[in-house]
């Protein structure tokens, strides 16, 4: 799902690497590894490409200096969660700016996408931002699970739960989400 | 209780002997449970046929399900990923908490400016201001004034006094 064909050494550039600090190369290496996923994750959650830009600089950054430049004992856990709190924080900002914005330019939009239900776009956009919306715990898990794609068992250790809650969780947050989304339909 | 134990056994289970064949059968209990319960299982569908509320909620669970399939079916350009890293590692490479401004930033006391260190003694000179103005007026204006009055008033009494009772009289009274 990943693109895994793309061969990730051609999207790395190892000259910015190397000038990169002795004591922060972990984090290059972290980079990396986790690079590709944690962009992955970021698209699908904001949409736009310098939301996922700053989003992704945002997450190094607090990793660069988290507790004086101390390694956190799962990097992974703490990337996913950091990315998925940033990029929720940035899209909550961006729906904000939207509504208060452009309210009117949406008010002519919403119509249309009413009558192709099927549109990719209009149903993609109504999940965010009804993603952005839910409780923290279901949000993560749908954020981990789905658009992050980490297994049950990633997700349940990131987020320190059994795989059993993870699945719930995710149950009730579709379940939410697919009330939420037929209501303003109905509406 | 039972199930944790139950739940211990089984990782212990997979730890201990071949630690893929558990996840399959796990993998084949999940397909053919999804398979006899599921939402496509012949007797839920056949329910679902004939059940609006049924059918209403199963096609909003499907809708959540296409939102996340259009989500993941989105691509974005093959260049973010190099985007985002140069981005980042640029960011590393030049912190701004390491930039020689961040001390004197960090030291950095805020100083007024000369017209807001006044304003806070605006009281006190406009009360200075104010007993100048008045000692200026008292002195060039009011005195003169009460001056010039008396010696008019003087004038006035004398000519009146000069008209009644004569010019030696008032000479007398005015002059002493």
């Amino acid at each position: 799902m990943f693109g895994k064909a793309v061969s990730y050494d051609l999207l790395w550039d190892s000259a910015a690497c190397e000038a990169v600090h002795e004591s922060q190369r972990w984090i290059v290496v972290a980079m990396q590894k986790y690079g590709h996923e944690l962009v992955t994750m970021l698209w699908r959650i904001l949409g736009n490409e310098q939301d996922v830009c700053d989003a992704y600089q945002t997450v190094f950054l607090r990793l660069a200096h988290l507790e004086g430049g101390q390694q956190p004992r799962w990097i992974k856990a703490y990337l996913f969660r950091t990315a998925g709190n940033t990029a929720i924080s940035i899209l909550r900002q961006r729906l904000a700016e939207r509504k208060t914005l452009s309210g009117m330019a949406q008010a002519d939009k919403e119509p249309q996408a009413m009558e192709g239900d099927f549109d990719a776009r209009y149903l993609a956009e109504s999940l965010r931002r009804h993603v952005a919306q839910l409780p923290d715990h279901l949000r993560s898990v749908i954020m981990l699970r789905d658009l992050g794609e980490l297994s049950y068992r990633e997700v349940a250790r990131i987020m320190g739960i059994s795989s059993g809650t993870a699945r719930v969780y995710r149950c009730k947050a579709v379940q939410l989400l697919a009330i939420w989304m037929n209501k303003k339909e109905e509406e | 209780m039972r199930l944790l134990t139950h739940r211990e056994k089984i990782d212990s289970c997979e730890s201990r002997s071949a630690p893929g064949r558990c996840g399959r059968i796990r993998r084949r209990l999940l397909d053919s449970a999804s398979h006899r319960l599921g939402p496509e299982a012949p007797w839920v569908q056949r329910h679902v046929a004939s059940c609006p509320r049924c059918q209403k909620r199963l096609a909003a669970l499907t809708k959540v399900d296409l939102a996340l399939s259009a989500i993941k079916s989105q691509p974005h350009q093959l260049g973010l990923l190099m985007q985002a890293n140069s981005a980042a590692v640029k960011m590393l490479n030049h912190p701004l908490r390491r930039e020689a401004q961040e001390r004197r930033l960090d030291e950095a006391k805020p100083e007024p400016c000369l017209m807001e260190r006044c304003l806070g003694h605006r009281y006190a000179v406009a009360n200075v201001a104010a007993c100048v103005a008045i000692l200026f007026l008292t002195k060039a204006g009011i005195f003169s004034s009460f001056d010039k009055a008396r010696t008019e008033g003087q004038e006035v009494m004398k000519n009146y006094y000069t008209s009644q009772v004569g010019e030696d009289l008032a000479g007398e009274v005015f002059e002493s």
